[in-house]
């Protein structure tokens, strides 16, 4: 072997990554080689210096509570709320939920209620549709922060409306992200928001005069709230009770959310 | 079998949230971004958790974090560009907080950090894979979606990026004669 091979299997070996037989051939010419010699110890040198001084970098406290309270937002794969019994085989169908296929096809047939969310319904049927259908499909955050800083840009760019984003967490409501999503045939945004243990989705788009849904309205256990305000229209779905997601709705759309009684 | 995937969830990547923000970081210099990133990942992992299935959740979450900070990356380019400055003007602040100890040596692990951090990604990422979390090259090769050899050859070009921005790292009372 020779100091030009040596140099270009000097890194890997350093990483005990070069075959026994080469790295014996290397270990004999460096023997014999003062100039390979001192190439060899400057690389050992640098991976110790590499090793002991790059700083390493911990997640934080905050960090680690925000991934525990996004994951307990999250439901199980498959896991429709309120049917404790059912969980243990839906959990067991997670996998194969995701990967679609068969077990998507099972879930289908064992709960056909959750197709039904089809364009023509009214608007809270839909909304329930798009809220179980993302929940269903673990895709209900594109993007994940309790920032608005960067929710209400990610919306902004996605979408010709501006959306105003602002996390409640202080009177118990904390965003935990958004995603876009399709309304009527229209892109819209969806703001997900925590509280306690259920998931609220905010479907948030430019009002139309006139067009104010009933404010609440129970599709398949589902609640769905609807308050017009700051010239949006804010529709809530989630199996929160009905007297706090409304309560909620009016709060987003006066721009002012308070603590639930509970 | 019939695992809920949240307790998975603990045991695969809640274990592993270190050294995924430490990539994360890595790659993404600024604090607040590395989390957004680690937070995303931890979003995908839980959605994919099932398709993991006795291999090493951390290589696993790994591929994950550094995948979710190329999509971030994707979006946020030019901030990124600004935070390299701002993050090499960090470290230098660091130095200057400890004037006293603010020694050669010291000076020498704040250059050599900084040359990590001004590493060009493909070179980065796999130094904080071999050097932090001493991966295997075929580890490493896994998580940055490359085959072994161009790992291989890109530790090798990083190493020398660093050697020509640092120095040699060679010193004449390291010498250890005859070690191979």
């Amino acid at each position: 072997m020779n100091c030009e091979e040596v140099t270009v299997l000097l890194s890997a070996d350093v990483d005990g990554e070069v075959d026994r037989l080469r790295a014996h051939a290397m270990a004999r010419h460096v023997a014999g080689c003062a100039a390979c010699a001192q190439r060899y110890r400057a690389a050992q040198a640098q991976r110790e210096r590499l090793r002991t001084e790059l700083p390493y970098h911990c997640a934080s406290v905050a960090l680690r509570r925000r991934v525990q309270a996004t994951q307990a937002a999250m439901p199980d794969p498959s896991l429709r709320p309120n049917s404790p019994a059912l969980e243990g085989r839906w959990r067991w169908f997670g996998g194969g939920l995701l990967t679609g296929g068969l077990a998507a096809g099972l879930l289908w047939a064992a709960t056909p209620w959750w197709q039904h969310g089809l364009p023509g319904e009214d608007l809270s049927g839909q909304v329930v549709g798009l809220h179980t259908r993302a929940t269903l499909a673990n895709h209900l955050i594109d993007v994940a922060s309790s920032d608005r800083h960067t929710v209400r840009p990610w919306l902004s760019a996605r979408l010709d409306y501006a959306v105003p984003v602002t996390d409640w967490a202080g009177a118990g409501y904390a965003l935990v992200g958004a995603r876009l999503d399709r309304l009527e045939g229209q892109p819209v945004a969806a703001l997900v928001y925590r509280h306690r243990n259920h998931v609220i989705d905010v479907f948030v788009r430019p009002a139309l005069p006139g067009a104010a849904a009933p404010p609440t309205h129970t599709v398949r256990g589902f609640n769905v709230a609807t308050a017009v305000g700051a010239d949006m229209q804010w529709v809530a779905a989630s199996d929160l009770n009905n007297a706090d997601l409304a309560e909620f709705a009016k709060g987003l759309a006066k721009g002012s959310v308070t603590a639930a009684g509970d | 079998v019939a695992l809920s995937t949240h307790a998975d969830f603990e045991r695969l990547v809640m274990v592993h949230l270190d050294a995924g923000y430490n990539l994360a970081r890595w790659l993404a210099h600024d604090a607040q971004d590395a989390e957004d990133v680690v937070q995303e990942a931890c979003i995908r992992a839980m959605k994919y958790i099932a398709t993991l299935r006795g291999e090493d959740g951390r290589a696993w979450f790994l591929t994950i974090v550094r995948r979710a900070f190329y999509d971030w990356l994707a979006h946020n380019r030019p901030a990124l560009m600004v935070r390299d400055d701002e993050y090499a003007l960090e470290l230098l602040a660091d130095e200057a907080d400890n004037p006293e100890q603010a020694l050669a040596r010291k000076a020498e692990h704040i250059a050599l950090a900084a040359a990590v951090a001004a590493l060009p990604l493909p070179f980065r990422e796999v130094i904080v894979l071999r050097e932090m979390e001493d991966l295997s090259y075929k580890d490493i090769a896994r998580i940055a979606e490359v085959p072994v050899g161009t790992v291989m050859s890109r530790l090798s070009r990083a190493r020398r990026l660093l050697r020509a921005s640092c120095g040699s790292f060679a010193s004449e009372s390291m010498a250890r004669e005859g070690d191979a």
